[in-house]
Order: structure tokens, then sequence, then C-alpha cells
């Protein structure tokens, strides 16, 4: 084959092949990314979509966890603190509705009961950064407040819906009981029985304070059983961290597979680029000037 | 029986002959670097010879002709190749343009819906909070605007492939009347089988400039060479040239008519102005037209969910987002109607703390819109799509790159320059100049002895 002495193209074509690769590997290595436009892997852009929605949602979920996580706890403490003023109702009831009170220490203790009723009736007025806990989803108002034409005088003012907050793509948990259903229900009435177990004391029989004594006991029973579902949220709500601690892991290893690089091989990489395109260059330098006329000795 | 000034007449045809022949080498060496210069070799024969009593005898040598070296197969594929590659470099210089809109920059779409989703999510833990509020406010003006911008991007790539149609036709006019010119130089000699020489090197130069512009199909006829657009109308015939026109169409783009006013906008392949149109009527409107389509159904989606809920003061939900009618610029005309936070329809029962229309506000961004799929899945695709796009055209441009390197090497080995061969030559032909002038001056001492005999 007759060669032409004009290499520049060929040349020119090597030196920037080897000049992209090396801008390749350098930006690989500087940016720690393997891909940084669409058009370097179009499948794993997509599917990065997919994972960067997935991540902020995670982070968010977390977030959600955390956040009704001490809602929760707090509300079951607030319930907790419940049951400990009805025990002691109990057995102020119990003190009351012995035979050698008098009267005067009955008018006592009613007004230690009364005490109890607006101790109880500030915990189920309970809020958690700006919202009423124990409100359904009226959550803006105080759920509870005096009204002396209701029996307990008390009257519910929020309503009986439950929320429910999202912790995962398809899981949400309840993080709510209406106060109505706790306080003030149609089969156990926490405050209407603090409130008539007041009035036994005041006007009532023996026997009036004992019912009401007995109701009471029944009562705690009940807001013991309501927080079980604080409880079992609480559960739900630790073991989905826990799910989500490990999701974020598995999303990010997922992200550096897609778009990442492995440091040592990019490393490797660029020190291959390096010397390719050194040797590109020196063998230019070399070819470039030789000609014929470089052997001949000049005319005489 | 040849004397002394037969040999003389020898002398002098053969110090003409090694001169044309040393020209030519001198002119070949001067024009190594020249784009499209072909190299020109001598060709010599023998004079015609005469018969004498004593035999027959030589009549020295001619030079009968200079010929340019050229394959004019080769040229034809380095033609073709040429197009295809300034095709697929056009449409990657502008997909480069349009992937930087769905690049994961943080201001792109899919991070947009990224923080819109977090903020719907956000706002499902802390309904009644006036700031979670307005974080589904602010992040949804962000999400309209990052619509906004990538369709903005889509337009500008296409209206810039639009100004490179009419750039493009009014440079392939001014390249097609210099062709029909040259032409016009040559057309005395086509016919004659003789080579055109300088001329036909810088025609042939100027046709490979064309066929960069747009592909372009080369017939020979009675009127000379005649170039056309691949689907056939005429833009060279012989020594006449026929101009491209652009005219601005009721789609708002420009078309190309041919000389009698046909629009040949859909047939032009390869070339600058077949990438440009490939680019400008094809690939960027099918980006466009997925873009609106999803941001038109979004939009109705999340403002269904709307509906279906209350806000903070218990009144039914109303439009979030306001879109305009028709898919068409649905991405480019996308904004968030609503600005008091407190407006969003979070609720489901009316009261300011309820969360229950938080799932379906979430179910517009999670569930399948009409189109098939869900949001994120949609832009996904797209940006699948524009991805591919990108990529295919730099493989073609690398892979057309390639085989015309192979072309060019080929054709630099037919017809390039070798300054090693006319170094060669050179000495070859001085020592023939050298030797020519020693018959001359052979021939005036013998003249000079005869003279002297007599006297």
């Amino acid at each position: 084959m007759r060669i032409s002495s004009n290499m520049v193209p060929n040349i020119l074509a090597s030196l920037q092949q080897s000049q992209l690769a090396l801008n390749q590997a350098l930006q690989e290595v500087s940016t720690g990314k393997r891909v940084s436009a669409p058009s370097d892997d179009p499948s794993a852009s997509a599917n990065m979509v997919q994972n960067t929605i997935d991540s902020g949602n995670l982070d968010q979920y977390t977030q959600n966890v955390s956040t009704v996580l001490s809602m929760v706890q707090t509300a079951d403490s607030t319930l907790s603190s419940v049951v400990s003023s009805l025990t002691q109702a109990v057995s102020l009831a119990t003190q009351g509705a012995n035979g050698t009170a008098s009267a005067a220490n009955r008018q006592a203790i009613a007004q230690q009961v009364q005490g109890i009723l607006q101790g109880v009736v500030s915990l189920a007025n309970i809020s958690y950064s700006g919202s009423y806990l124990f409100a359904g989803t009226a959550s803006t108002v105080a759920p509870f407040s005096a009204d002396p034409s209701s029996p307990s005088g008390y009257s519910y003012l929020g309503n009986s819906g439950v929320n429910s907050v999202s912790i995962g793509d398809s899981l949400s948990v309840k993080v709510n009981l209406p106060g109505n259903q706790i306080f003030s229900g149609s089969s156990v009435d926490v405050l209407g029985t603090l409130s008539s177990l007041v009035t036994a004391l005041q006007t009532g029989t023996t026997s009036d304070i004992q019912a009401a004594g007995t109701q009471l006991s029944a009562a705690i029973s009940y807001v013991g059983q309501q927080r079980v579902f604080y409880a079992n949220a609480e559960t739900q709500l630790n073991s989905q961290q826990t799910y989500l601690q490990k999701e974020t892991v598995t999303l990010s290893s997922q992200a550096t597979r897609l778009v990442g690089i492995d440091m040592a091989e990019a490393a490797t990489d660029l020190a291959q680029a390096q010397t390719a395109n050194s040797a590109a260059l020196a063998a230019a330098a070399k070819v470039l000037p030789t000609t014929l006329l470089n052997y001949l000795s000049p005319p005489q | 029986m040849g004397g002394l000034n037969t040999s003389l007449q020898i002398g002098l045809k053969a110090l003409e002959a090694t001169q044309g022949a040393l020209s030519a080498t001198s002119n070949n060496i001067s024009n190594a670097n020249t784009p499209g210069y072909t190299r020109e070799v001598v060709q010599f024969s023998e004079s015609p010879e005469t018969l004498s009593v004593g035999g027959v005898m030589g009549g020295g040598v001619n030079l009968d002709n200079l010929q340019s070296v050229r394959d004019e197969i080769l040229n034809l594929q380095i033609q073709q190749q040429t197009s295809g590659q300034s095709s697929a470099d056009t449409q990657l210089a502008g997909l480069q343009q349009v992937e930087n809109f769905f690049t994961s920059t943080g201001q792109d779409i899919a991070s947009a819906i990224t923080a819109f989703s977090k903020s719907l999510n956000q706002v499902s833990a802390a309904p009644a909070s006036a700031s979670a509020q307005q974080g589904v406010i602010s992040s949804g003006q962000n999400l309209a605007y990052a619509f906004n911008q990538t369709a903005d991007g889509l337009a500008g790539a296409r209206s810039d492939a639009d100004n490179q149609v009419t750039q493009t036709v009014a440079q392939i006019n001014t390249l097609t009347s210099q062709i029909a010119q040259l032409n016009a130089q040559l057309s005395p000699q086509s016919g004659t089988g003789k080579d055109g020489g300088t001329v036909q090197d810088q025609r042939d130069q100027l046709v490979l400039q064309l066929s960069k512009l747009t592909g372009i199909a080369i017939s020979q006829s009675s009127d000379g060479e005649t170039i056309t657009t691949a689907n056939g109308s005429p833009l060279v015939v012989g020594a006449r040239s026929y101009s491209l026109q652009t005219t601005n169409a009721s789609d708002g783009t420009h078309h190309v008519l041919d000389a009698n006013g046909n629009d040949i906008t859909s047939s032009i392949q390869g070339g600058q102005l077949g990438g440009a149109i490939q680019l400008r009527d094809h690939t960027l409107p099918g980006f466009q037209s997925q873009l609106d389509t999803l941001a038109s159904q979004f939009a109705a989606a999340f403002n269904a969910a709307q509906a279906m809920g209350f806000d903070s003061k218990g009144n039914p939900g109303t439009d979030f987002f306001s879109v305009p009618a028709g898919t068409q610029g649905a991405a480019a005309g996308l904004s968030v109607v609503l600005s008091d936070p407190s407006t969003i329809a979070i609720s489901s029962d009316g009261s300011a703390g309820s969360n229950g229309n938080v799932a379906n506000l979430t179910a517009a961004l999670t569930q399948p819109l009409p189109s098939g799929s869900s949001v994120s899945n949609e832009y996904a695709s797209l940006v699948y799509k524009v991805g591919t796009a990108g990529s295919n055209a730099s493989a073609q441009s690398s892979a057309i790159g390639q085989h015309l390197l192979q072309l060019t090497n080929q054709q630099s080995s037919v017809s390039g320059v070798n300054i090693d061969e006319e170094t060669t030559n050179l000495i070859r032909f001085q020592t023939a100049y050298e030797a020519a002038a020693r018959i001359v001056s052979t021939i005036q001492h013998l003249n000079s002895v005869t003279i002297n005999m007599v006297s």
C-alpha cells in the first residue's frame, strides 16, 4: 500500500481520542460519578430518578417516625398520669365511703377529688407542638371545656376523627385516639365518674360513694386498655425506624452502583489514560518531523 | 541515419520533459498540506521513431500530460459518510444542550418532585403546622418552575435548530453557486477524458463541504455533473445552480423549498440541515409532547385530589395548579394558583387538624396517571429517552468518524503527497536533467571537433 506522508489526520485523531479518555477518567475521579449526564448511561439515569425520589421520601418518613413517636409517647405517658390520678381518686373514694368519715371529712375529700378532676381535664387537654392530642382531628382547639349544663361539667369540642401518618410508601400509622372515646365515652365516662364521685361525696350516701368508687376502678382498667393502642403504635414505629435505616443504606448503595464509581478502578483508569496520552504525544513528536530530507546530505 | 542535430534535438526534449517533471514534483511538495490537493504524476512517452536506412531511430521523450491521481468512488463514499457524521454531530450538539435540563442538578424535575413529595409527607405528620403547609406551596412552585425551565430548554433547543436550518440553507446556496462557477471552467475539458487538475480539486473540496451541510446525490448527465439533494431536487446542474429557499410555515418553523417552490423539508436527510430538521421536527417535539402530557396529567390529578378534601378553614379544596387547557404548552404554562398555605386541602373531614386528604394528594404523585405510569416513572422514561438519543447520536458520530478516518486514509494513500516519494523523484529527475544536459554539451563538443576537423 502506498502511504501518504500526511499523517496529521491520523495523529490528530489518536491524540483526540486519548485526550478524551483522559478527560473522562479525570472527571470520574474528581466528581466521584460515573454518570454525569443522561447520555452517559440512559438506563442508570432513569433509575436514578426513582432512587432520588425514594431517598427523599425515606428521609421524610424517618423524620415522620421520630415526630410521631414523640407524639405517641407523650400521649401514652399522659394516659399513665391519668391512671395514677384515678388510682388516687379510688383510694380517696374508699376513705370517703368509710363510715367513720365525718361530713366535713367528706367535703374535704370532695375538694381533693375535684382537684384530681381538674388535673385529669388538663391532662386530656394536653398539646404537643401546637396540636391537641386528644381532640380527634379537630386538634387546633382544646377539646374539653367547662360546661355547667353537661352532667360531667365538661363538654367535648373535638371530633371522633383519627389521623394516619405516612411512615412508608404504603404504610401509615394511626396516631391518635379521639378524646371522647378515652375520657367521656358512652360505656365508660372517666370525667363523668369523677364528677359523680364529687357529687356523692358532697351530698350522697355511703353506698353512692362506694358505687362511684367501683365505677372509677372500671375506668382505670378502661384507660389501661386504651393505652394498648399507643403501645402498639410505638412498637410499629420502632420497627419501622429500623426498617427505614436499612432501606436508606440500600438506596444509597444502589445510587453508588447506578452512577457512582469504584475509586480503585477509576484511579487505575486515570493512570492508564495518562500513560496512553503521553505515549500518543511522544509518538506524534517523533513521527511528525521525519522525512527522507532528514537523511539526505544538503546539495553541494 | 540521424545526425548530430537529431541527438541535440533529443537532448533538448529530454531537458524539457525533466523540467516539467521537476516542476510537477515541486508543485506536489508545495501542496503537500493543501486540503483537497490531489498529487499529480507526469506521464512520459516515447517520441515517434524514424525509420532510416540503418534501422529504427528513437525520437526521444515527450511529456504528454500531468495526471491528477484521484479515486471518484472513494470521494463519493467520503461525501456520504461526511453527511452522516455531520448530521449526527448536529443532533449531538442539540441533545447535549437539552440533556443538561434532565441532569440531576437540584433544579431539575426529579429533585423538584422529591422535594414536593417530601413536603406532602411532612404535612402528613404535622397537618396544622403553617410552616409545613408553606413548604407544600413553595415546593409546588419549585416543581412548576422546574417544568417551566425544562420546557423552555426544549423550546430553546428547537428554535436554535430552526435558526440552523435557515443559516445552513444560505450556506448551501453560496456553495452551490461557487460549484456551478467552477463547473463552467471545467466544462471545456469534460468529455475529453482530460483531468481538471486544480480546478477539479477545488470543486471536489467544495462538494465535500456541501455534503457536510446536507446529504447529496451526484450523477452525470449531458449537461455535466449534476448534484441533487438525496430526494432528487436539483442543486447544481452543470454550470447552473438552483438555490433552496426557506419560508416561515404556519407551524412556526422554517420549511425548506426547492427551486420550484416544492416543500422538501421532510425528505431532507443527512448533513447539518438533515440533523437540524430531525432534531427540530422529530426528536425534540417527541420530548416536548411527553413533558407536556406529564405536566397536564399530573396537574389534573393533583387538582382532583385537592377537590376531594377540605382546607384548614373547612372549605372544599380548590385547584392547586393552573395548567393551560389542552396538552400543548402545559409544561411551560404550569403554575401554582394557591398562595395561602391554609388553602391546601389537607383535611378529609373539614377540621383543621385532619390529615386525611394527604393520602389522596400523595397518590397523585405515586399512582398511575392516565398515561399508564406514575409521575416519577413517566419522568424517568423521558430521562431515558433523552439520554438514549444523546448516546445514540454520540455512538453514531464516533462510528462514522472511525469509518471516515479509514476512508480518508485510503484517499490520501491514493491521492495524497508522500514527501519521501517526491524527494526521491526530485533526485531522479535532477539526475535525468544533468544527464540530458550532458548530451547537449557532448554534442556541442563533437560539433566543434567536426568544425575544427574541416578548418
